[in-house]
Parts: structure tokens; sequence; C-alpha cells
């Protein structure tokens, strides 16, 4: 592989820390626990921590191969191209989600007159064009993007408290019904979203630069991220309190709205909006370039062709639903609870242990030819 | 598609090519005939008809005549020193006997009796039109199946004034000509090092261009020198008369609006690229040198920021980068602002605005086209109008885009700040090719604000920042230091480091020799001195 397509370990972990940040700012996060939201983000991290060092390790014990090939090579060819097609229907599933997400937030708030297939169809294209220049391409936009986002949601933390929207008290008492509601919220929704998504960088491990420091790199990364995610979703509680959080459609954007310095900086939501958008489009990006490295490698037709035909599935799935209620409810209940555990939890623990049993026998047969 | 279209429709069929080629190998094969006078007369046939071409036989001499010939172009050469060549030889003649005067004459003249240097023997017939048509005085001895050349080039020139394109305030003042041996000289008096290289290739069927690769051997990067010249010997067309033909001969992408390529007419930048590692191509007849790999923040630096303290030098690059941001964005920012997100502006301006286009029928988008392009129309009439009638354009220019606009409620106030900023801040950029790519780009970031506000111009960034990414320069990435990123080459690019900090070169674009100074080149300060002060007057 020549140095060009080689990612290096700072842009992976630039990647996912906004992976992560992705759309999970569009959403209040763990509702059902209340004041108590921060508890069960921290539980979701942790679940999702755990994950991401089983796929840490499944990494490590075959650094060459991606997502796609170890399901072939560990599940043989038929059952392995099957799963292989299932995880690319994932993630183009999620992808199509983040256009919808898009193109309902873009109508919600910034241009009310425009139809929402014209605004998905605009950023399909925008986001098929990045996509075509492949995965190194879209690693650095992400590295564009940081410091817009990271500026920007320091300067939102910051903003906040100082124009006296911060209220501690809402976040009292803590743990007012115990541990259980918290529980019930991070498990497992917290956990497919946004955790749990690390899947996908399954895909693009191979292609780092090889070294130490991969691990520690990601581990922190992420950890870093989780307690940020935690602090901007609990900045919901902190100013408009768990009843009006957990309504609001855009709880965040309803938070930004408040914010008035000095009558000169008001009404930033606009420009919250834009920061919404490069989340949702890195995520929507990442996937959507998962999904075509994974038909490339199933059928071995060529990454480039396969930019537009997949940019046409995401564009039919995110019409799926007839409104967006429709879709918050499919999204943020349903497929969170029971089909993306799945592909983010069943899957990969499955292959683990194929592993793991495949890599035993290995090491006993071959010990065991040593002996004889 | 668009770059499919343009391989199968605009390249040449292959047959036409082909012979090309042949004609041309036919006429280069073509041996100096032995006698004089049939080749003196096919010359005349070829190049005999122009005013300017002159043949001197030496006829009057009754013992010499027809056995010797010198001709040449008389605007291409130095008058001096072709009487300094006329007089040798006739001095060298008198000396030979006439029986053997072919190969001794030769010889001899070769060897040791002309007081010129670059002094070649050619054998073919079309080496004789070169160098006649490149200013060589050519020497045709009867008997003889080849002659000799003798480079007397000359003529008129201009002479080295002030760049007129790339100013300074504190820096050298010479800038390049249109002649590229002063060219060279320029660049050597800077640079006295044998490592500097100059690599000739004559490209052009008719024009016959010179064409020189400069980079400094060990410092440039072996393998970039070498692409290039792979690319500028892959150039086969009838002429180069400026090195923009060059530059899109061999960019890596055709389509793009940014420039892949520097050019500069002042030495003094050319010299310090060379010592970045980087690669100059000087092509004759024009002042502008192109300088490759470049990466965009190269189109930010100038000379002037190395002669200057580094801390304003700082200021003003990041300026320029701003004014690049604002040059690009600000009429779309507003027209977005204005249009769909009048939330965002202050309650009181907004008051202000509104009250301004009370009377202005259009749309901000329409009111921002119009005044865009009459922008675009004064600038273009302002470059190519004639000197004697500047100050009328620029009243006219003034009062249109200014003031009567405004009272004729064609526009409204705040659009033409916002317009002449903008064209202000275009200025700021220090290299017309980068400003112009802003020019284009602007346009389309102001169709996409006006018909979808801020999420159109997000639209549009970010497709050109894709664009910029996968973008490559002689396979340094456009954005090289930020993104992949560097952190070695990050002291020269928002700010400018301290000479004495500047101990690397910029690794990315430069071969092996990668160290610029010394250690230790802190400036010590005055202690010496302070001491010496404080010291007691030794006594006498």
């Amino acid at each position: 592989m020549s140095q060009r397509n080689v990612i290096r370990v700072s842009e992976l972990a630039i990647a996912i820390s906004l992976f992560e940040v992705g759309s999970t700012t569009l959403f209040f996060i763990g509702g059902e626990a209340k004041q108590d939201a921060w508890l069960a983000m921290l539980v979701g991290a942790l679940a999702g921590l755990f994950l991401l060092l089983m796929h840490l390790s499944i990494h490590h014990q075959e650094p060459h191969l991606d997502l796609f090939l170890l399901f072939r090579r560990y599940m043989g060819k038929y059952v392995g191209t099957f799963v292989n097609l299932l995880f690319v229907g994932y993630f183009s599933y999620e992808s199509s989600r983040n256009l919808r997400d898009f193109g309902e937030i873009t109508v919600m708030t910034l241009l009310n007159r425009t139809s929402l297939w014209i605004i998905m169809l605009i950023v399909i294209l925008v986001v098929s064009n990045s996509m075509r220049y492949g995965h190194i391409v879209m690693f650095r936009i992400c590295v564009i993007f940081f410091p817009i986002m990271l500026v920007s949601y320091i300067l939102i933390s910051i903003l906040i408290p100082v124009t006296g929207l911060f209220h501690f008290e809402f976040m009292l008492p803590v743990l007012e019904s115990g541990w259980k509601p918290v529980l019930d919220a991070a498990l497992p929704e917290i956990v497919s979203f946004p955790f749990g998504q690390t899947i996908l960088f399954l895909v693009f491990y191979p292609h780092v630069r090889t070294g130490k420091g991969l691990n520690k790199a990601v581990i922190t990364c992420y950890v870093i991220t989780a307690l940020a995610l935690t602090f901007i979703n609990q900045l919901n509680i902190f100013v408009l309190g768990p009843k009006i959080a957990l309504y609001s459609t855009l709880p965040l954007l309803e938070t930004v709205q408040l914010i008035d310095l000095a009558e000169v900086f008001e009404r930033m939501d606009a420009l919250f909006t834009m920061l919404l958008f490069l989340g949702l489009g890195v995520k929507m990006g990442a996937f959507f370039n998962g999904a075509i490295i994974g038909l490339e490698k199933i059928t071995g037709i060529a990454y480039k062709k396969w930019v537009v035909p997949v940019a046409i599935l995401i564009y039919g799935l995110a019409f799926l639903s007839p409104n967006y209620t429709h879709h918050i409810v499919i999204g943020r209940q349903l497929v969170l609870n029971y089909l993306f555990p799945v592909f983010q939890i069943v899957l990969p623990l499955l292959l683990f242990i194929i592993i793991l049993i495949r890599k035993r026998k290995k090491r006993t047969n071959r010990s065991a030819s040593e002996k004889t | 598609m668009l770059k499919y279209w343009i391989k199968n429709v605009l390249k040449p069929s292959k047959g036409s090519k082909q012979d090309a080629v042949k004609s041309k190998h036919q006429a280069l094969n073509e041996p100096i005939n032995a006698s004089l006078a049939s080749t003196l007369s096919t010359l005349k046939k070829k190049l005999g008809q122009s005013p300017d071409f002159t043949i001197r036989d030496f006829s009057d001499d009754p013992e010499h005549a027809g056995l010797l010939a010198v001709c040449y172009i008389e605007g291409l050469i130095d008058p001096g020193l072709l009487s300094d060549l006329i007089e040798s030889l006739v001095k060298e003649i008198a000396h030979t006997p006439s029986d053997r005067l072919e190969e001794h004459l030769a010889a001899s003249l070769i060897k040791q009796t002309l007081p010129l240097g670059n002094i070649k023997r050619i054998d073919s017939q079309n080496q004789i039109y070169q160098a006649v048509l490149k200013g060589s005085a050519v020497i045709l001895i009867d008997g003889l199946q080849s002659a000799l050349t003798v480079s007397i080039a000359g003529g008129v020139r201009r002479a080295v004034e002030e760049p007129t394109s790339q100013g300074v305030v504190r820096g050298p003042k010479e800038g390049f000509t249109e002649d590229i041996s002063t060219n060279i000289t320029l660049i050597r008096r800077k640079l006295r090092t044998p490592d500097l290289k100059f690599d000739s290739h004559i490209i052009g069927q008719y024009s016959q261009t010179v064409v020189i690769v400069t980079y400094i051997e060990g410092i440039a990067d072996p393998g970039v020198v070498q692409e290039i010249t792979k690319r500028l010997q892959a150039i086969d067309t009838d002429s180069i008369l400026e090195s923009g033909y060059i530059e899109e001969f061999i960019q890596d992408a055709p389509l793009t609006p940014f420039p892949t390529m520097l050019n500069s007419e002042r030495p003094d930048t050319v010299a310090g690229s060379l010592l970045d590692g980087q690669v100059a191509v000087m092509v004759d007849g024009t002042p502008f040198v192109l300088i490759a790999p470049v990466t965009f923040y190269n189109f930010f630096q100038i000379s002037e920021d190395y002669y200057q303290r580094y801390d304003i030098s700082s200021f003003l690059r990041m300026i320029r980068l701003i004014s690049f941001l604002v040059s690009l964005l600000l009429p779309s920012l507003f027209i977005a602002l204005t249009t769909f997100h009048q939330e965002m502006i202050p309650t009181i301006l907004l008051v202000t605005l509104a009250a301004q286009r009370e009377g202005v029928p259009f749309p901000a988008l329409l009111e921002a086209l119009m005044m865009e392009l009459t922008f675009e129309v004064i600038r273009e009439a302002g470059v190519r109008m004639p000197r004697a009638i500047g100050p009328a354009i620029s009243i006219v220019g003034a009062l249109v885009i200014g003031q009567a606009a405004v009272e004729a409620g064609l526009v409204s106030g705040a659009m033409v700040i916002v317009v002449s900023f903008t064209a202000i801040s275009n200025f700021v950029i220090p290299y017309i090719s980068m400003a112009t790519a802003v020019r284009l780009l602007r346009f389309v970031l102001m169709l996409l604000a006006g018909t979808l506000g801020l999420f159109g111009i997000m639209a549009g960034i970010v497709p050109i920042l894709a664009h910029l990414l996968s973008l490559k320069s002689f396979g340094v990435d456009y954005l090289m230091p930020y993104s992949p990123m560097y952190k070695s080459n990050m002291k020269d690019l928002l700010i400018r480091v301290p000479w004495w900090a500047m101990k690397t070169r910029p690794n990315i674009k430069s071969g092996s020799n990668k160290s610029r100074q010394a250690p230790h080149q802190y400036p010590t300060g005055s202690n010496n001195i302070a001491r010496r002060a404080d010291e007691p007057e030794p006594k006498a």
C-alpha cells in the first residue's frame, strides 16, 4: 500500500471523535433517566468502551483484514458474504437516517419553504462527491472540520454559563428513583447510539499507519469525546430542565437560541445548525464510505463505480418514513433496541469468539504437532 | 464524464502526430552539402527572402572567393561581437594557404583563433537554420561536410526593471525580463553555488522556445525534477509563447480553478523557492517563472515576509488568509443573511439595512450579481485601457458603482460596501492566479447563497474543500502542512518564525539536504559590549 492511502493515527482519532459527536448533539440522549441523563450517558459510554476494546482486539488478531474480510475469513465464503451484505445494508441505513435527519433539520430551521427531497438530493450529491475521492479525503476533511467543531462547542459551553442560563439545580436530586431508570435508558439505547457505532471503524483500522499508539489514541479520544458529549448532553438539562429537554425536538438548538450576548451575538441557531450539519455530514460520509468499501470487497468492482449506486440506495432509504415523527420513533425506539445491537454487539461478539476458538485450536494443533 | 470527453474529443488523432514526427526526422537527418555554393543556395531559398538574413561570402578577396561564408540574422546578433568575429576570420584566412583551407581552418578556428567562446560544429542542414534563428553566426567552409556556429546572440532587450505585478516595499527591486539569459544571470547572482543546475529543453515546433528547469542539486527532490523533465519532454506543440502554456500542459489536475504552479517575476522569490527545495521552470520570452511543487499556503507567502520583522510578517500573512476568505465568502454570506437568516443580524442593523433596501426593486442576489459583474467590467477595463484615459475610467467607476447606483435606487448602500470590500480583499491575495480562482468561485457561492442560504454556502464549500484535499502539485498534497499535518513545516505557515528559528527546510518538498542553518543561531545580544562598558577604563 502506498504512503498516500495510509491514514495517520491522529487523523483516525480526530475522525472517531467527530463521528461520535456526529448527530448525537441533535437529540437529548437518555431522556428516560431525566436529570440523571449524564449517568445514563456514562454507563452507555462505559459499555461502548468495552465494545471498542473488543473491536480493537479483533483488529489486533488480524491487523490486515477489515470487517468484511474478517467475516469472510472466519465464517466461510457464503455465510461471510451474507453477513457482509447485512453490514452494507446496516451502514447504508445508518447513512440514510443521517440524511433524513439532515433534511428534516434544514426544513425545520433554515429553509422552511424548500421541499425535503431537494435538500436531501443536494446533500447526497455533495456527500457522494466527497466520497468519490476515497476514504483518505474523508479523513482529511474531518481534520479540517475538527477545529471548527472544537472551538464552537467550547464557545457554547462557555457562553451558556456566562449569559446566566446555567441552572445547576435542574440536575438535582441525583438518582431520584434509583439506578433502574438510568440503566434502562442506557442499555441498549445509548450503547447503540452513539457509542456502539464505532464498529464502522473496523473497516478503517487496517488502513491506519501501523505502529504503536493506535490503541492509546483511539481509547483516549473515545473517552474524551464521551465525556464531552455527556457534558453537552447535560447542558440541555442545565438550561431547559428535564421536562422541556425531553419533549423538545431539537433541544440543544433551543438551548443555543437562548444565548444572547450584548445584543450582538443573538440567535446563533443558524450557525449552530451549520455545526450540526458538519457532524451529520461526517457521520453520513463515514457510513457511506463503509458501505462502498463493503461492496467493493464483496464484488471486487472498483470503489468509484459503487459511489452512485450506493448514493441512490441511501437516498431511497431516506424516504422510508412518511414523516419526521415516524422517522424518530423508528430510529430512537425500534431499531436502537432490536436491530442495531445485532450489528454492534451480537455479530462482532460472535466473530470475536470464533477468532479466539480458531486461534486456540491452531495453537493446540501446533503444540500437539510439536510434541509428537 | 468531462474528463472522458476532453480526452476523446480534444485530443488530436494519432495519425497526424505520427506524420509530424516523421517529417521532423527527415529534416533533421539531411546532411550539409560539401559544396558551399549549393548550401548557400538552399539557405537562400529557405531564408533568403527575409530582409534581415545576411550572408557574407568575402567575394572581394580574389584568393579566397567562394571558399568561405558567414551567415546570420541581423536583429538577433550583437554587432560588436560580429565585427570581432569577421576581423579574426579575415586574419586567419590571410595566414592560411588556399589549397588546404577546409580542415585546417575549421580545426584552428575551434581551437584557438576566434576570440569567442561557445563554438560548435554541426552536421545537418536543419541545425544551420536552428543556429541562425537562435542568434548564432554560422561559418560555412567549401568542401567541408559540416559547419561552425558561433553564438553571438544579442539584439534589442528590455533592461532589468522593477516588477510591475509583484511589488514590495522592502527588498530587491529587480525583476525578470523577457530574455532568458538575463534571467539565468539574475538567479545566479543570488545563488553562487555549483549545485545550481539549469537543464535546458527546446519545446515548440515553430517557436523553438528555450525552457529551462532550474533547481539546486541536493536540496530539490530528484523525483520531482525527473517528473517535471518527463512532463516537459512529453509536450509536443507548435509554440510556447508564455509560461502559461507550460503550466497548462504539465499541471497535475487539468480541471481545477486553483493554480498548482506558482508564477513569479521576482528573482528573490525564485531563489527562495529553490532554497526551499522547489524547482523553477523558466521560459524564454516571458518574465514569469514557474515554481513547482507548490502548496496552497505558498500563494500567501511573499518574499517581503522574510525581509520584514517576523511579527509584522506573521500578522500580514494572517490578514492575507482572512482576505482570501472574505473575498470568497463575504458577498454570499451577506446575501444569505439578508435573504434567509435575518434573525442573525442585530436588530438595529437589520432595521437600517431594511430601510436602505426599501427602494431597491431587486432581490439581494441579483443586486450583488449586478454589482460584482459591474466591478469585473470596470476592473477589466482598467487593465486593458490605454494608460492616458485611466483617470476617466476610475471616475466613471467610482461614480457608477458607488454613489449614482445607490441614489438611483438600483442597489443599497450596504451592498456597495460589501462589493467594494470584497474587491479590495481580492487584491490582497499576492498571486493573481490564486485571486482569479477566488473570483470565479465567488460567483458560484453567491448563486448558491441566493437560492439556499447558509445551507447553500455549505453545499458549495464542502466540494471545494474535498477538491482541495484531493489536489496535488507534483506529488505534494495541496494543503500540505495542515492536512496531512507536518508539524515541522508549520513554522512558515500562519506565522513566520524568526530566521534563527527556521532550522529546516519544508521537508516534504525538498530532497536530502534538510537543515537550513547551523544550530544556535539565536542572537547573543549586546551582553559582551555592555560588559565592556562596565569595566573600568584601563589606566594609561
